[in-house]
Formats: C-alpha cells, structure tokens, sequence
C-alpha cells in the first residue's frame, strides 16, 4: 500500500475555509502533495495534467456539483481509476446512492472530524503510514 | 409580520416580505447573509468558532462550530436562489458575558471575521464585543437588522439533539 507521502490529491470544495481545514487534516496525516480548487471544473483538467491518484470532493458546489464531477471523471479514460471520496451533507441520503451508483469509492458526511476522513481514505489505499 | 426565532446550532433563510428571523445571544454569534439583488436573506446562530488542532471531537460535536454552522447557511442562502457574489454579511454576538471563560466570545467574533475575509464574503454591519446579551432581528427580504442589548436576560438552553446524520447509510 502506498504511504500517504506518495499519494497526489486534489481537494474540491466551493469554500476556502473547507479546503484549509482539509489540506491541514491531510498534511497531519503524511500527505506531501496536495492541491485543491474551488469548483469541479477548474479540478477536473488540473487533475488529468498531475495524474493525482486521490480526490476529495464537495458535493454541494455550484457550476458543476460533485455527481456530475464524479460522472466526468468515471467516463474520462485516463482519470476513470482515481479513488474519489465524496463529501456531502447531513441530508443528501439520495446523493449518496447515486455517487454510489457511479463508482464513488467511498463518502464522508459534514461536519467530520480529521480521524474520520482518515479511516475513510484508509479503507481504500490501506493504511497510510 | 411573522417571526422565525432561532437557537444555537439552527439557521434559517427567508425569501419573501414580512418575515423576521430572530435570536437571542450570548457569546454565541449569529451571522445574517443578505443578497440584496435576490431579496434573500438568512442568519445562523453558533456556539463557538472552530476547534482548537488537538481536540479529539465527534460529529455530532463538530455541529456547535461556526465552519459547518456557516458553509450550512451558505449553501442554504444559495439553494434559495442568491448569489454568492451578491452576499453581503453583518455580524452580530460574541460578549464576554462570563469572567473567566478565556475570552470565548471574542474569539468567535475573531472567527466569524476571518472566516468571512477567507470566502471573500463583504463585511457590513458589525456589533460583536462586550459583556451584555443581545438580541438580534432580521429582515431578509429587505437585510434590515436590529441587535439591541437585553442585559439580564440569558440565552435561552440548547436543548438535546441527536446528530443529524446518525441514520448515515452503509455502503462501504
């Protein structure tokens, strides 16, 4: 399994307070290389061009939402494996069928805390240290 | 006119005319977000600002926190139909009203201020400070607001609440 040092990710979130928070959660973790955007469509040729193997997504986000994100990514060739994690919120119990629907390897409810977005990224790469 | 009071943890967003959306604080802060374009309004209302790197919190804890309290009442104001550009924010709470508590609510006012400046989210009226109760109303049709001081008169309590998302689903 790879260490979290060797893991690219590309955090997706309409908020800057959000991406902060997750970036710090992450780096805590091990991670070395992270980016992040603001809106799916700005993430998805960011993420093709850096072959990022992780992606933490917003749900709720304007322009594009992160179904459609997800969609975009599982029908793009190059991008189709790339562990995608989505965030959504306390009510989106219908999202969390469909991302499930579309290949999302795994999803975290807001608010969370560090250790939860931890043990979520853990069960798809192992552990991370 | 028809009042929409609110409690710790709670937001509402109001469309249409006659409508106001009240609370009552202490060291709490409410945040009222107004697109004046969209004649849509909403205010919030939150125990702290955010936690501190080394405290362990479960999700349901997590809920107190102005992040989420906030990214809630933005999305909320939006699914109304705002824009975020349009949003213009005013701040209210944040008193000191219990010696030795550190500061609390100068703190969450901090937070409020600089979670604001972070989103790019325009500051308008602010009244944080102090160490008297406030009580705040707000017109989201037109983002009229009035706080007022009420000394003497506690927050109301929280009353218990499951975590929002304790039915979370099991797929993985």
């Amino acid at each position: 399994m790879p260490a979290a040092s060797q893991i690219k990710v590309m955090v997706v979130d309409d908020q800057a307070s959000m991406r902060a928070m997750i970036r710090r959660a992450l780096q805590d973790f091990g991670f070395k290389d992270v980016r992040d955007k603001p809106t799916a469509t700005e993430a998805l040729p960011a993420i093709k061009s850096d072959r990022v193997h992780l992606v933490i997504s917003d749900y709720n986000m304007p322009e594009m939402d992160g179904l459609a994100f997800l969609e975009a990514v599982r029908k793009d060739e190059v991008l189709a494996k790339t562990v995608f994690i989505m965030l959504t919120g306390s009510s989106d119990r219908e999202v969390v069928q469909k991302a499930a629907a579309l290949g999302v390897n795994n999803y975290l409810v807001k608010p969370f805390a560090p250790a939860a977005l931890k043990e979520k990224i853990e069960r798809v790469f192992g552990a991370l240290t | 006119m028809r009042t929409i009071p609110i409690i710790q943890g709670e937001h509402a967003v109001v469309n249409e005319e006659g409508v106001v959306i009240s609370t009552l604080l202490g060291s709490c802060i409410a945040v009222c977000l107004h697109d004046a374009e969209k004649r849509i309004g909403g205010m919030n209302h939150f125990l702290l600002g955010e936690p501190g790197p080394d405290q362990k919190l479960n999700a349901s804890e997590l809920q107190r926190y102005g992040l989420h309290a906030m990214e809630l009442l933005i999305n909320a104001t939006m699914k109304a139909g705002a824009q975020r550009q349009n949003l213009r924010a005013h701040l209210y709470g944040g008193a000191n009203i219990i010696a030795g508590l550190g500061g609390i609510g100068t703190a969450n006012a901090a937070f409020a201020k600089r979670f604001l400046e972070t989103e790019g989210i325009a500051i308008g009226h602010v009244d944080t400070g102090g160490n008297r109760a406030r009580k705040v109303e707000f017109r989201p049709y037109d983002g009229k607001v009035r706080s007022r001081c009420v000394a003497d008169v506690p927050p109301p309590p929280v009353p218990e609440r499951k975590p929002e998302h304790c039915g979370e689903i099991e797929l993985f």
